[in-house]
Protein backbone atom coordinates (compact mmCIF):
# COMPACT_ATOMS: atom_id res chain seq x y z
CA UNK A 1 0.00 0.00 0.00
CA UNK A 2 1.36 3.38 -0.89
CA UNK A 3 1.90 5.97 1.77
CA UNK A 4 -1.01 8.40 1.83
CA UNK A 5 -0.29 12.01 1.00
CA UNK A 6 -0.24 13.26 4.55
CA UNK A 7 1.44 10.21 6.03
CA UNK A 8 -0.12 9.09 9.22
CA UNK A 9 -2.41 6.42 7.86
CA UNK A 10 -2.29 3.11 9.60
CA UNK A 11 -0.46 0.59 7.48
CA UNK A 12 -2.93 -2.21 8.03
CA UNK A 13 -5.98 -0.37 6.74
CA UNK A 14 -6.87 -0.29 3.11
CA UNK A 15 -7.29 3.24 1.84
CA UNK A 16 -9.69 3.65 -1.04
CA UNK A 17 -9.81 6.40 -3.56
CA UNK A 18 -12.09 7.14 -6.47
CA UNK A 19 -10.24 4.68 -8.69
CA UNK A 20 -9.56 1.85 -6.26
CA UNK A 21 -13.07 1.52 -4.87
CA UNK A 22 -14.62 -1.67 -6.22
CA UNK A 23 -17.23 -1.24 -8.91
CA UNK A 24 -20.61 -2.69 -7.93
CA UNK A 25 -19.10 -4.76 -5.15
CA UNK A 26 -18.72 -4.76 -1.40
CA UNK A 27 -16.03 -2.55 0.11
CA UNK A 28 -16.36 -4.52 3.32
CA UNK A 29 -19.28 -6.59 4.59
CA UNK A 30 -21.03 -3.43 5.73
CA UNK A 31 -20.52 -1.05 2.83
CA UNK A 32 -21.29 -1.40 -0.84
CA UNK A 33 -19.99 0.66 -3.74
CA UNK A 34 -22.12 1.32 -6.80
CA UNK A 35 -20.47 2.57 -9.96
CA UNK A 36 -23.11 4.95 -11.13
CA UNK A 37 -23.47 5.97 -14.72
CA UNK A 38 -27.06 6.91 -15.18
CA UNK A 39 -29.69 6.38 -12.57
CA UNK A 40 -30.31 4.21 -9.52
CA UNK A 41 -33.09 4.16 -7.03
CA UNK A 42 -32.01 4.30 -3.43
CA UNK A 43 -33.72 4.51 -0.10
CA UNK A 44 -33.31 7.78 1.73
CA UNK A 45 -30.39 8.10 4.07
CA UNK A 46 -28.48 5.03 2.89
CA UNK A 47 -25.84 6.98 0.98
CA UNK A 48 -22.78 7.56 3.14
CA UNK A 49 -20.36 9.11 0.64
CA UNK A 50 -19.73 9.56 -3.05
CA UNK A 51 -17.12 10.62 -5.56
CA UNK A 52 -18.10 12.32 -8.78
CA UNK A 53 -21.08 14.32 -9.85
CA UNK A 54 -24.30 12.86 -8.49
CA UNK A 55 -27.64 14.53 -7.87
CA UNK A 56 -30.43 13.21 -5.69
CA UNK A 57 -34.00 13.76 -6.70
CA UNK A 58 -37.05 13.04 -4.65
CA UNK A 59 -39.66 10.92 -6.34
CA UNK A 60 -42.54 13.05 -7.39
CA UNK A 61 -43.48 15.28 -10.23
CA UNK A 62 -40.53 16.37 -12.27
CA UNK A 63 -38.10 15.38 -14.96
CA UNK A 64 -37.92 11.79 -13.71
CA UNK A 65 -41.57 11.03 -14.32
CA UNK A 66 -40.83 8.59 -17.13
CA UNK A 67 -38.33 6.62 -15.08
CA UNK A 68 -40.60 6.46 -12.08
CA UNK A 69 -43.49 5.38 -14.28
CA UNK A 70 -41.51 2.49 -15.72
CA UNK A 71 -39.80 1.11 -12.62
CA UNK A 72 -41.39 2.43 -9.46
CA UNK A 73 -44.82 1.10 -8.68
CA UNK A 74 -45.03 1.71 -4.96
CA UNK A 75 -46.60 5.12 -4.48
CA UNK A 76 -46.89 4.52 -0.76
CA UNK A 77 -43.14 4.11 -0.47
CA UNK A 78 -42.33 7.08 -2.67
CA UNK A 79 -41.52 9.29 0.30
CA UNK A 80 -38.73 6.89 1.31
CA UNK A 81 -36.98 6.71 -2.02
CA UNK A 82 -34.82 8.96 -4.15
CA UNK A 83 -33.25 8.71 -7.56
CA UNK A 84 -29.48 9.14 -7.73
CA UNK A 85 -28.53 10.52 -11.08
CA UNK A 86 -25.10 11.20 -12.51
CA UNK A 87 -21.71 9.59 -12.78
CA UNK A 88 -19.42 8.50 -10.01
CA UNK A 89 -18.92 6.03 -7.20
CA UNK A 90 -21.60 5.84 -4.57
CA UNK A 91 -21.11 4.20 -1.18
CA UNK A 92 -24.14 2.66 0.47
CA UNK A 93 -24.47 1.44 4.04
CA UNK A 94 -27.11 1.05 6.68
CA UNK A 95 -26.59 0.96 10.46
CA UNK A 96 -23.58 -1.29 10.05
CA UNK A 97 -25.84 -4.12 8.89
CA UNK A 98 -24.48 -6.72 6.48
CA UNK A 99 -24.97 -5.60 2.91
CA UNK A 100 -25.26 -7.89 -0.09
CA UNK A 101 -26.07 -7.38 -3.72
CA UNK A 102 -28.31 -9.75 -5.61
CA UNK A 103 -28.70 -10.25 -9.33
CA UNK A 104 -32.03 -11.12 -10.79
CA UNK A 105 -32.33 -12.53 -14.24
CA UNK A 106 -35.89 -12.33 -15.43
CA UNK A 107 -36.91 -13.28 -11.93
CA UNK A 108 -38.71 -11.98 -8.91
CA UNK A 109 -37.75 -11.47 -5.31
CA UNK A 110 -39.74 -10.08 -2.41
CA UNK A 111 -37.90 -8.33 0.38
CA UNK A 112 -38.83 -6.55 3.58
CA UNK A 113 -39.17 -2.90 2.66
CA UNK A 114 -36.80 -1.63 5.34
CA UNK A 115 -34.06 -3.99 4.17
CA UNK A 116 -33.92 -2.87 0.56
CA UNK A 117 -31.27 -0.20 0.02
CA UNK A 118 -31.07 0.40 -3.68
CA UNK A 119 -31.89 -1.08 -7.06
CA UNK A 120 -31.15 -0.74 -10.71
CA UNK A 121 -33.97 0.93 -12.67
CA UNK A 122 -33.98 -2.03 -15.06
CA UNK A 123 -35.86 -3.79 -12.27
CA UNK A 124 -39.31 -2.71 -11.38
CA UNK A 125 -40.34 -2.29 -7.79
CA UNK A 126 -43.84 -3.21 -6.77
CA UNK A 127 -45.57 -3.32 -3.47
CA UNK A 128 -46.11 -6.89 -2.37
CA UNK A 129 -49.60 -7.89 -1.31
CA UNK A 130 -47.95 -8.94 1.93
CA UNK A 131 -47.86 -5.68 3.92
CA UNK A 132 -44.40 -4.32 4.61
CA UNK A 133 -42.74 -6.15 1.74
CA UNK A 134 -41.66 -5.03 -1.70
CA UNK A 135 -41.32 -7.18 -4.80
CA UNK A 136 -38.66 -6.65 -7.46
CA UNK A 137 -39.38 -8.03 -10.90
CA UNK A 138 -37.19 -8.18 -13.97
CA UNK A 139 -33.49 -8.31 -14.73
CA UNK A 140 -30.91 -6.31 -12.86
CA UNK A 141 -29.21 -5.99 -9.51
CA UNK A 142 -30.25 -4.64 -6.15
CA UNK A 143 -28.66 -4.13 -2.76
CA UNK A 144 -30.24 -5.28 0.48
CA UNK A 145 -29.21 -5.27 4.13
CA UNK A 146 -29.62 -7.88 6.81
CA UNK A 147 -28.76 -7.99 10.47
CA UNK A 148 -26.11 -10.67 10.37
CA UNK A 149 -25.39 -12.78 7.35
CA UNK A 150 -28.13 -13.91 5.03
CA UNK A 151 -28.89 -17.61 4.82
CA UNK A 152 -30.60 -19.15 1.86
CA UNK A 153 -32.96 -22.01 2.56
CA UNK A 154 -35.20 -24.04 0.33
CA UNK A 155 -38.86 -24.65 1.04
CA UNK A 156 -40.64 -26.38 2.65
CA UNK A 157 -39.55 -24.33 5.66
CA UNK A 158 -41.11 -22.40 8.52
CA UNK A 159 -39.44 -19.12 9.41
CA UNK A 160 -39.67 -16.85 12.41
CA UNK A 161 -41.40 -13.65 11.26
CA UNK A 162 -38.64 -11.42 12.57
CA UNK A 163 -35.86 -13.37 10.90
CA UNK A 164 -37.43 -13.29 7.46
CA UNK A 165 -35.64 -11.04 4.99
CA UNK A 166 -37.41 -12.11 1.80
CA UNK A 167 -38.06 -14.85 -0.69
CA UNK A 168 -37.62 -15.50 -4.38
CA UNK A 169 -39.64 -17.36 -6.99
CA UNK A 170 -43.03 -17.49 -5.30
CA UNK A 171 -42.79 -20.18 -2.63
CA UNK A 172 -46.31 -19.26 -1.44
CA UNK A 173 -45.81 -17.51 1.91
CA UNK A 174 -48.47 -18.10 4.51
CA UNK A 175 -48.92 -17.93 8.26
CA UNK A 176 -48.58 -20.97 10.44
CA UNK A 177 -49.78 -21.19 14.01
CA UNK A 178 -49.04 -23.91 16.49
CA UNK A 179 -52.67 -24.59 17.12
CA UNK A 180 -52.11 -26.77 20.15
CA UNK A 181 -50.69 -23.86 22.09
CA UNK A 182 -53.21 -21.33 20.98
CA UNK A 183 -56.57 -22.98 21.30
CA UNK A 184 -58.91 -22.58 24.20
CA UNK A 185 -58.99 -20.05 26.99
CA UNK A 186 -55.60 -21.12 28.30
CA UNK A 187 -54.07 -20.60 24.87
CA UNK A 188 -55.50 -17.10 24.73
CA UNK A 189 -54.10 -16.32 28.14
CA UNK A 190 -50.73 -17.72 27.22
CA UNK A 191 -50.53 -15.76 24.03
CA UNK A 192 -51.61 -12.57 25.76
CA UNK A 193 -49.61 -12.70 28.94
CA UNK A 194 -46.72 -14.95 28.08
CA UNK A 195 -47.47 -16.79 31.34
CA UNK A 196 -47.76 -20.54 31.16
CA UNK A 197 -45.25 -21.58 28.63
CA UNK A 198 -45.64 -19.35 25.63
CA UNK A 199 -42.31 -19.70 23.92
CA UNK A 200 -42.84 -16.77 21.61
CA UNK A 201 -42.45 -19.16 18.72
CA UNK A 202 -46.06 -20.20 18.24
CA UNK A 203 -46.35 -18.31 15.01
CA UNK A 204 -44.21 -18.74 11.91
CA UNK A 205 -44.25 -17.95 8.24
CA UNK A 206 -44.51 -21.09 6.20
CA UNK A 207 -43.07 -21.49 2.74
CA UNK A 208 -43.79 -24.35 0.38
CA UNK A 209 -43.17 -24.73 -3.33
CA UNK A 210 -40.16 -24.06 -5.48
CA UNK A 211 -37.97 -21.12 -4.61
CA UNK A 212 -35.53 -19.72 -2.08
CA UNK A 213 -36.16 -18.11 1.28
CA UNK A 214 -33.75 -15.55 2.71
CA UNK A 215 -33.35 -15.36 6.46
CA UNK A 216 -31.10 -13.22 8.60
CA UNK A 217 -29.19 -14.45 11.61
CA UNK A 218 -30.93 -12.17 14.04
CA UNK A 219 -34.44 -11.26 15.04
CA UNK A 220 -33.76 -7.57 15.20
CA UNK A 221 -35.77 -5.71 12.62
CA UNK A 222 -34.80 -2.48 11.05
CA UNK A 223 -37.12 0.18 12.29
CA UNK A 224 -39.28 1.01 9.36
CA UNK A 225 -40.92 4.27 8.68
CA UNK A 226 -44.65 4.11 9.00
CA UNK A 227 -45.19 5.28 5.48
CA UNK A 228 -45.60 2.41 3.10
CA UNK A 229 -48.85 1.28 4.64
CA UNK A 230 -51.42 -0.40 2.48
CA UNK A 231 -54.47 1.21 0.96
CA UNK A 232 -57.52 1.35 3.20
CA UNK A 233 -59.58 -0.85 0.99
CA UNK A 234 -61.66 -3.97 1.36
CA UNK A 235 -59.82 -7.12 0.36
CA UNK A 236 -56.36 -5.71 0.91
CA UNK A 237 -54.42 -7.60 3.57
CA UNK A 238 -53.56 -5.28 6.41
CA UNK A 239 -55.94 -2.65 5.13
CA UNK A 240 -58.62 -1.61 7.56
CA UNK A 241 -61.32 -2.64 5.08
CA UNK A 242 -64.11 -0.60 6.60
CA UNK A 243 -64.05 -2.33 9.98
CA UNK A 244 -61.63 0.06 11.62
CA UNK A 245 -62.01 -1.45 15.09
CA UNK A 246 -60.30 -4.64 14.02
CA UNK A 247 -56.68 -3.86 13.26
CA UNK A 248 -55.54 -6.14 10.48
CA UNK A 249 -57.70 -8.91 9.11
CA UNK A 250 -55.30 -11.78 9.20
CA UNK A 251 -55.72 -12.69 12.85
CA UNK A 252 -57.08 -16.17 13.33
CA UNK A 253 -60.51 -16.41 14.87
CA UNK A 254 -59.41 -18.11 18.04
CA UNK A 255 -60.80 -17.69 21.51
CA UNK A 256 -58.84 -15.28 23.59
CA UNK A 257 -57.66 -12.02 22.23
CA UNK A 258 -54.37 -11.54 20.47
CA UNK A 259 -53.44 -8.15 21.82
CA UNK A 260 -50.03 -8.00 20.24
CA UNK A 261 -50.55 -10.01 17.11
CA UNK A 262 -49.82 -7.15 14.77
CA UNK A 263 -46.53 -6.51 16.46
CA UNK A 264 -45.57 -10.15 16.62
CA UNK A 265 -46.10 -10.51 12.90
CA UNK A 266 -43.48 -7.84 12.44
CA UNK A 267 -45.83 -5.65 10.48
CA UNK B 1 5.60 4.74 24.76
CA UNK B 2 2.17 3.13 24.99
CA UNK B 3 1.57 0.35 22.46
CA UNK B 4 -1.88 0.21 20.89
CA UNK B 5 -3.22 -2.93 19.30
CA UNK B 6 -6.64 -4.29 18.49
CA UNK B 7 -7.95 -7.41 20.16
CA UNK B 8 -10.56 -8.43 17.63
CA UNK B 9 -12.20 -5.41 16.06
CA UNK B 10 -14.05 -4.05 19.05
CA UNK B 11 -11.55 -4.12 21.87
CA UNK B 12 -8.48 -1.96 22.11
CA UNK B 13 -5.54 -3.27 24.10
CA UNK B 14 -3.00 -0.73 25.26
CA UNK B 15 0.27 -1.86 26.77
CA UNK B 16 1.83 0.61 29.17
CA UNK B 17 5.39 0.33 30.34
CA UNK B 18 5.09 2.19 33.61
CA UNK B 19 7.14 5.14 34.70
CA UNK B 20 4.89 7.95 33.55
CA UNK B 21 3.64 6.06 30.53
CA UNK B 22 0.02 7.19 30.11
CA UNK B 23 -2.87 7.42 27.71
CA UNK B 24 -6.03 9.47 27.67
CA UNK B 25 -9.22 7.51 27.16
CA UNK B 26 -12.94 8.15 27.12
CA UNK B 27 -14.23 8.13 30.67
CA UNK B 28 -15.53 4.73 31.68
CA UNK B 29 -14.37 2.87 28.60
CA UNK B 30 -12.00 0.50 30.44
CA UNK B 31 -13.31 -3.05 30.36
CA UNK B 32 -10.39 -4.94 31.89
CA UNK B 33 -6.73 -4.58 32.76
CA UNK B 34 -3.84 -6.54 34.07
CA UNK B 35 -0.88 -5.17 35.95
CA UNK B 36 -1.04 -1.97 37.95
CA UNK B 37 -3.21 0.84 36.64
CA UNK B 38 -4.39 4.14 37.98
CA UNK B 39 -7.37 5.94 36.50
CA UNK B 40 -7.81 9.63 37.00
CA UNK B 41 -10.57 11.73 35.59
CA UNK B 42 -9.29 14.74 33.70
CA UNK B 43 -11.58 17.69 33.88
CA UNK B 44 -12.06 19.44 30.58
CA UNK B 45 -10.28 16.82 28.53
CA UNK B 46 -6.95 17.47 30.18
CA UNK B 47 -6.54 20.68 28.26
CA UNK B 48 -6.23 22.98 31.23
CA UNK B 49 -8.58 25.69 32.32
CA UNK B 50 -8.65 27.31 28.91
CA UNK B 51 -9.51 24.05 27.19
CA UNK B 52 -12.13 23.36 29.77
CA UNK B 53 -13.83 26.66 29.20
CA UNK B 54 -13.55 26.29 25.43
CA UNK B 55 -15.13 22.87 25.51
CA UNK B 56 -17.91 24.04 27.74
CA UNK B 57 -18.58 26.98 25.45
CA UNK B 58 -18.40 25.04 22.20
CA UNK B 59 -20.45 22.09 23.33
CA UNK B 60 -17.72 19.74 22.08
CA UNK B 61 -17.60 18.11 25.48
CA UNK B 62 -15.53 15.11 26.20
CA UNK B 63 -15.04 13.38 29.50
CA UNK B 64 -11.61 11.89 29.57
CA UNK B 65 -9.60 9.89 32.04
CA UNK B 66 -5.88 9.46 32.28
CA UNK B 67 -4.69 5.90 32.54
CA UNK B 68 -1.22 5.43 33.97
CA UNK B 69 0.67 2.37 35.03
CA UNK B 70 2.28 -0.83 33.91
CA UNK B 71 0.49 -3.65 32.14
CA UNK B 72 -2.23 -4.03 29.55
CA UNK B 73 -5.45 -2.12 29.66
CA UNK B 74 -8.46 -3.04 27.52
CA UNK B 75 -10.91 -0.43 26.27
CA UNK B 76 -14.25 -0.84 24.52
CA UNK B 77 -17.44 1.14 24.16
CA UNK B 78 -20.88 -0.13 23.14
CA UNK B 79 -19.35 -2.75 20.85
CA UNK B 80 -18.31 -0.02 18.45
CA UNK B 81 -15.65 -0.90 15.91
CA UNK B 82 -12.26 0.58 16.66
CA UNK B 83 -9.81 2.02 14.16
CA UNK B 84 -6.18 2.80 14.96
CA UNK B 85 -4.52 5.89 13.57
CA UNK B 86 -0.82 6.69 13.84
CA UNK B 87 0.03 10.35 13.68
CA UNK B 88 3.48 11.68 12.85
CA UNK B 89 3.02 15.34 13.50
CA UNK B 90 -0.18 15.74 11.50
CA UNK B 91 -3.49 16.91 12.72
CA UNK B 92 -6.54 14.67 12.84
CA UNK B 93 -10.03 16.09 13.12
CA UNK B 94 -12.54 13.83 14.80
CA UNK B 95 -15.92 14.11 16.48
CA UNK B 96 -15.47 14.04 20.25
CA UNK B 97 -18.01 11.22 20.48
CA UNK B 98 -15.88 9.07 18.17
CA UNK B 99 -12.59 9.45 20.01
CA UNK B 100 -11.80 6.51 22.29
CA UNK B 101 -8.19 6.78 23.28
CA UNK B 102 -5.11 8.88 22.55
CA UNK B 103 -1.46 8.55 23.38
CA UNK B 104 -0.26 11.03 25.97
CA UNK B 105 2.09 12.40 23.31
CA UNK B 106 -0.90 13.76 21.41
CA UNK B 107 -2.47 17.11 22.10
CA UNK B 108 -6.22 17.48 21.79
CA UNK B 109 -8.10 20.68 21.24
CA UNK B 110 -11.20 22.11 19.69
CA UNK B 111 -11.51 23.68 16.30
CA UNK B 112 -14.22 25.39 14.35
CA UNK B 113 -15.81 23.39 11.57
CA UNK B 114 -18.51 25.64 10.31
CA UNK B 115 -21.85 24.50 9.08
CA UNK B 116 -20.99 20.82 8.82
CA UNK B 117 -21.21 20.50 12.56
CA UNK B 118 -24.54 22.23 12.64
CA UNK B 119 -26.04 19.79 10.18
CA UNK B 120 -24.81 16.89 12.27
CA UNK B 121 -26.36 18.14 15.41
CA UNK B 122 -22.92 17.95 16.94
CA UNK B 123 -22.38 21.65 17.23
CA UNK B 124 -20.14 23.90 15.24
CA UNK B 125 -16.92 22.53 16.64
CA UNK B 126 -14.87 19.41 16.35
CA UNK B 127 -11.97 17.91 18.24
CA UNK B 128 -8.48 18.05 16.81
CA UNK B 129 -5.72 15.63 17.72
CA UNK B 130 -2.17 16.65 16.96
CA UNK B 131 1.34 15.38 17.57
CA UNK B 132 3.13 12.06 17.38
CA UNK B 133 1.62 8.81 18.60
CA UNK B 134 -1.39 6.61 18.20
CA UNK B 135 -5.07 7.30 18.57
CA UNK B 136 -8.09 5.03 18.49
CA UNK B 137 -11.32 6.08 16.82
CA UNK B 138 -14.71 4.49 17.23
CA UNK B 139 -17.20 3.95 14.47
CA UNK B 140 -20.47 2.07 14.07
CA UNK B 141 -19.17 -0.67 11.80
CA UNK B 142 -15.59 -0.67 10.52
CA UNK B 143 -14.66 2.69 9.05
CA UNK B 144 -13.97 3.03 5.35
CA UNK B 145 -10.96 5.19 4.55
CA UNK B 146 -11.46 7.35 1.50
CA UNK B 147 -8.69 9.35 -0.11
CA UNK B 148 -9.35 12.79 -1.46
CA UNK B 149 -7.19 14.20 -4.23
CA UNK B 150 -7.52 17.53 -6.02
CA UNK B 151 -9.01 15.66 -9.00
CA UNK B 152 -11.45 13.62 -6.96
CA UNK B 153 -13.26 15.62 -4.31
CA UNK B 154 -15.46 13.61 -1.97
CA UNK B 155 -18.98 14.20 -0.70
CA UNK B 156 -19.91 12.65 2.62
CA UNK B 157 -23.19 12.33 4.42
CA UNK B 158 -22.82 14.30 7.68
CA UNK B 159 -24.24 11.38 9.65
CA UNK B 160 -21.59 8.98 8.39
CA UNK B 161 -18.58 11.26 8.87
CA UNK B 162 -16.15 10.14 11.57
CA UNK B 163 -12.83 11.90 11.08
CA UNK B 164 -10.48 13.39 8.54
CA UNK B 165 -6.82 14.26 8.24
CA UNK B 166 -4.63 16.03 5.76
CA UNK B 167 -4.88 19.30 3.93
CA UNK B 168 -8.60 19.37 3.31
CA UNK B 169 -11.06 22.14 2.84
CA UNK B 170 -14.59 21.29 3.73
CA UNK B 171 -17.62 22.99 2.45
CA UNK B 172 -21.23 22.46 3.07
CA UNK B 173 -23.28 21.42 0.11
CA UNK B 174 -26.99 21.61 0.08
CA UNK B 175 -29.45 20.40 -2.47
CA UNK B 176 -32.36 22.18 -0.89
CA UNK B 177 -34.69 23.55 -3.50
CA UNK B 178 -38.33 24.40 -3.79
CA UNK B 179 -39.22 20.70 -3.93
CA UNK B 180 -37.73 20.18 -0.49
CA UNK B 181 -40.12 22.78 0.78
CA UNK B 182 -42.96 21.04 -1.00
CA UNK B 183 -42.22 17.92 1.05
CA UNK B 184 -40.60 16.10 -1.82
CA UNK B 185 -37.09 16.29 -0.47
CA UNK B 186 -34.52 13.75 -1.48
CA UNK B 187 -33.38 12.84 2.03
CA UNK B 188 -29.83 13.50 0.89
CA UNK B 189 -30.14 17.25 0.87
CA UNK B 190 -27.02 17.95 2.90
CA UNK B 191 -23.52 16.78 2.20
CA UNK B 192 -20.07 17.80 3.24
CA UNK B 193 -17.71 18.29 0.35
CA UNK B 194 -14.02 17.65 0.98
CA UNK B 195 -11.48 19.15 -1.41
CA UNK B 196 -7.71 19.03 -1.35
CA UNK B 197 -5.44 16.18 -0.34
CA UNK B 198 -6.10 13.88 2.58
CA UNK B 199 -8.07 11.06 4.07
CA UNK B 200 -11.65 10.87 5.29
CA UNK B 201 -12.98 8.19 7.66
CA UNK B 202 -16.57 7.21 7.01
CA UNK B 203 -18.67 4.76 9.01
CA UNK B 204 -21.19 2.38 7.40
CA UNK B 205 -24.03 3.78 9.46
CA UNK B 206 -25.69 7.11 9.96
CA UNK B 207 -26.23 9.07 13.10
CA UNK B 208 -29.53 10.86 13.34
CA UNK B 209 -28.93 14.25 11.92
CA UNK B 210 -30.98 17.34 11.57
CA UNK B 211 -30.56 17.20 7.82
CA UNK B 212 -31.32 13.51 7.51
CA UNK B 213 -35.02 13.79 7.00
CA UNK B 214 -35.07 16.75 4.67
Amino acid sequence: MSQPPQGGAPQDYQVYDAASLPANDNVNPYAFCVELDGQWFLQKGKMIAYYGQIDFHGIGHGPLDGLVASSFHSPLHAADWVVAQGRGKLLLADRAFDINSYDLEDGNLTVRSGNLLAFDPSLSLKQSIIPGFLTLIGTGSFVAASNGEVHFVEPPVRVDPQALVGWADCPSPCHHYDHRYLKGVMGGLRAMTGVGGASGEEHQFEFVGAGTVLIQSSEVLMDERDTGGVPQQAGVPGGQGGDSGHGGQQGPQLPGQFGSLQRRLGL
Amino acid sequence: MAQFRLDGTKVLAVTLEGGGDAVKAKNGSMVAYDGEMAFKKLSGGGEGVRGMVTRRLTGEQMTVMEVKGRGTCYFADRACDINLVRLNGEKLHVEASNLLCTDSGLRTGTSFTGLRGASQGNGLFTTSVEGTGQAALMSAGPAVLLRVTPQTPLQVDPGAYVAHQGDLRQSFQSGVNFRTLMGEGSGEAFQVRFEGTGLVYVQPSERNTLGGDV
